[in-house]
């Protein structure tokens, strides 16, 4: 019986004639785009239960995704092994992260440096305009420092029953039959300074991806090229009483001087600030943009010293494969970093805990193996909740950030208290909340109003230039 | 990628009426080495602009003896002339001293609509062309941002008319003149060609069709590169939700392979 069950399970995915075989059913609520409906996509309720041990799966990376996904697969009962390479990591992120990803992930409040509550977008000709007017009292956007952030989820992970691993995740095994284990190899680092680390092999069920934009598993299971944008940041301490005015205020730089399609910020942090910019096309210029974005702040951050300088890639867009049989990727590896803010973090936790939870459900807490399929609900669990978002970030970017003049005007239209409110209600509690209709005709009208105006002044300045 | 504006390069923009060109190379390769720029002369607008004043032609001529040989040293000492006559001298010893933008009627962060009237109402021509000569020098020489003077001006406060007037019209009366030869001479052609009058063109449906068509054409093509633009455009509108996607087109090509 079992052969006959392992044979015809072989087949699964690929007609329907096999499903009378089992129990199993098609779930009808996905909501799958019409052209997909001769894939079924099935729980694997068939699957036998694992004999003798609970379900086990390795996450590799301990970043937010990494830790998020351990946690969950810990409190459900799976065997989990997290297998971080550097236990100090000090990412060089903007660091901030919305209000929702603290009550979601119960974060204390401790970790957050601090609560950021207003905000200045600067244009191109340095038209300064305020946002934060409309946010209340309890809300806020959180920087926190990576490092602590990091480690902080990863000691949950752990509490909860994961095993947490100082090593380098170097290559995997695929496995021959659809339940034979994925066999790890990874370098074993014991703590001791200076030492290599001893090479090791693992074998579990199921892997989570979660080791960044730069991921070795995603590369294992060819899963594809993004676009990406490298992100420059330099940590400069400023003297105190120039601190006291980023005290809770962060500073948003555009302009074709500080980016050709990205932004310069000034980012408060724990007793210093982060000045950075980021750019996907013009790579080699990030040292002359970094210098410009540095020329645009310099009256408020003289006398600054630059305690750090650190870049790193940021993915533009998902890769073409976010998983392969069961390896699943979350986060950075993924490519889940938002166009236009380039926020990471929340996207990167909140992937984990789904794609976790989408293993503890397909498993039923650890009894059973899994299979694709189970996998693939996570996927469009995360499409159907994030792409409206992902989709309107999208938009904004390519019309807002392509020239000098589409930035005057999306600078113009954040000085309106309704795009403020959507802005931050859309940003803190990742949710497109529907405005009132009127609104929405009178913000349209004005957008187009503003992008008219500035496009009709850069016909003057090039009118001036002849 | 072809439709983000270029780096800055302000080779491109070179101002014929400011004389000392040596200055802007210098500007370009030394930009953001240089703590200390040069204060390039905005009288060139001086000269051209509608409002009164006094161009200062002396004092330009004693600008150009020093930056006609750009040093390699980077300070350089410089005069500067404001919009209204009064003349400004910046010795720059060494490298603290920054160049702003400066203007008669740029004050406190916005223009002064009172210093822009004619015949006692504002003359929102000279608003927009003063804004305009702000955001390119500003695009030349980026400045840093203060908060003792921060820059509140808004578009908006130009009323929609005057934009309409300046921009609008006379955009709009060249399209509308294309519009009108081709539609006599499509007319004209397609009548003695078939013989079917204009009355009874307009009843065809493929007469109907050619008309969107080249009403359309007028309206989105005004220039040799926009077929191009429109195209890309096009792409680009599709090309984010087919990254999305890929994840799920992925899977119906691996049905057909081995488990």
């Amino acid at each position: 019986m079992a052969t006959v069950t392992l044979k015809s399970f072989t087949g699964l995915r690929q007609s329907s004639t096999e499903q009378t075989n089992f129990v199993s059913h098609v779930p009808s609520s996905l909501s799958l785009p019409q052209r997909r409906s001769s894939l079924r996509v099935t729980a694997a309720r068939s699957t036998p239960k694992l004999s003798n041990r609970k379900l086990r799966v390795a996450v590799i990376g301990g970043g937010p995704a990494g830790g998020a996904a351990a946690e969950t697969l810990a409190q459900g009962g799976i065997e989990t092994v997290l297998i971080e390479r550097k236990m100090d990591n000090c990412k060089p992120c903007g660091g901030a992260i919305p209000l929702c990803m603290v009550g979601e992930f119960n974060l204390p409040l401790d970790i957050i440096d601090r609560r950021v509550t207003k905000m200045k977008m600067i244009s191109p000709s340095n038209i300064a305009v305020d946002i934060g007017r409309t946010l209340k009292e309890h809300e806020y956007i959180g920087m926190v420092r990576r490092e602590v952030l990091d480690a902080y989820l990863r000691e949950r992970a752990e509490k909860s029953g994961a095993t947490v691993i100082n090593g380098l995740f170097l290559k995997m095994d695929h496995p021959e039959n659809w339940d034979s284990p994925y066999t790890l190899h990874y370098t074993e680092y014991d703590g001791k300074t200076g030492s290599t680390g001893t090479k090791k092999t693992m074998e579990v069920d199921a892997v989570i991806g979660a080791d960044g934009a730069n991921s070795r598993v995603a590369k294992s299971i060819d899963a594809g090229d993004y676009d990406y944008a490298i992100a420059f940041q330099e940590r400069i301490r400023i003297p105190d009483d120039k601190m006291t005015y980023y005290e809770d205020l962060a500073e948003m730089y555009v302009g074709d001087d500080v980016s050709p399609d990205f932004y310069g910020w000034v980012f408060p942090k724990c007793d210093h600030v982060a000045v950075g910019t980021g750019t996907v096309t013009h790579k080699g210029d990030i040292k002359k943009f970094q210098l410009a974005t540095r020329n645009r702040a310099k009256d408020k951050i003289l006398g600054g010293k630059i305690i750090r300088v650190e870049a790193h890639p940021i993915p533009e867009h998902p890769r073409p494969r976010r998983l392969s049989k069961r390896v699943a990727l979350v986060g950075d590896a993924a490519g889940y970093v938002t166009k236009c803010s380039g926020e990471g973090i929340y996207f990167a936790a909140k992937s984990g805990r789904m794609c976790a939870e989408a293993i503890v459900e397909g498993s039923q807490n650890g009894k059973k193996m899994i299979d694709e399929g189970d996998l693939r609900k996570y996927l469009e669990k995360w499409d159907k909740t994030y792409l409206p978002t992902y989709r309107v970030l999208d938009v904004l970017q390519k019309v807002f950030y392509r020239s000098n003049p589409a930035r005057e005007a999306f600078v113009e239209m954040c000085a309106d208290e309704y795009v403020q409110k959507m802005t931050f209600d859309s940003y803190l509690y990742k949710r497109v909340a529907p405005g009132s209709p009127l609104e929405d005709i009178k913000l349209a009208v004005n957008t187009i109003g503003s992008l008219v105006r500035a496009n009709a002044l850069r016909r003057e300045i090039e009118k001036l230039n002849v | 990628m072809a439709l983000f504006s270029p780096p800055i390069s302000s080779s491109s923009l070179q101002n014929p009426n400011f004389i000392p060109k040596f200055s802007f190379s210098l500007l370009s390769t030394n930009r953001f080495s240089l703590l200390s720029v040069t204060r390039a002369s905005s009288s060139d607008s001086g000269i051209t602009s509608a409002a009164v004043e006094a161009p200062e032609p002396v004092k330009v001529i004693v600008k150009e003896a020093p930056q006609s040989t750009p040093a390699v040293k980077k300070e350089e000492t410089a005069t500067a002339t404001t919009k209204n006559g009064a003349v400004e001298g910046e010795e720059m010893k060494t490298t603290e001293s920054v160049i702003k933008f400066q203007d008669a009627r740029w004050i406190n962060g916005t223009w002064d609509l009172k210093q822009f009237e004619k015949n006692g109402k504002t003359d929102w021509d000279a608003v927009i062309v003063a804004e305009a000569k702000r955001r390119k020098w500003l695009e030349d020489n980026p400045e840093t941002t203060t908060n003792d003077e921060p820059v509140l001006f808004d578009t908006s406060t130009i009323p929609w008319w005057a934009w309409m007037k300046r921009y609008h019209l006379p955009e709009a009366e060249i399209l509308n003149g294309r519009a009108a030869m081709i539609g006599f001479f499509m007319a004209y052609f397609v009548d003695s060609l078939t013989g079917v009058g204009l009355v009874d063109q307009m009843g065809n449906f493929f007469c109907k069709t050619l008309l969107f068509v080249s009403v359309a054409g007028v309206l989105f093509i005004r220039k040799n590169e926009d077929v191009d633009k429109l195209k890309s455009l096009f792409d680009e509108t599709t090309l984010y939700d087919k990254q999305w996607q890929a994840a799920w087109k992925d899977d119906d090509e691996s049905l057909g392979s081995k488990k």
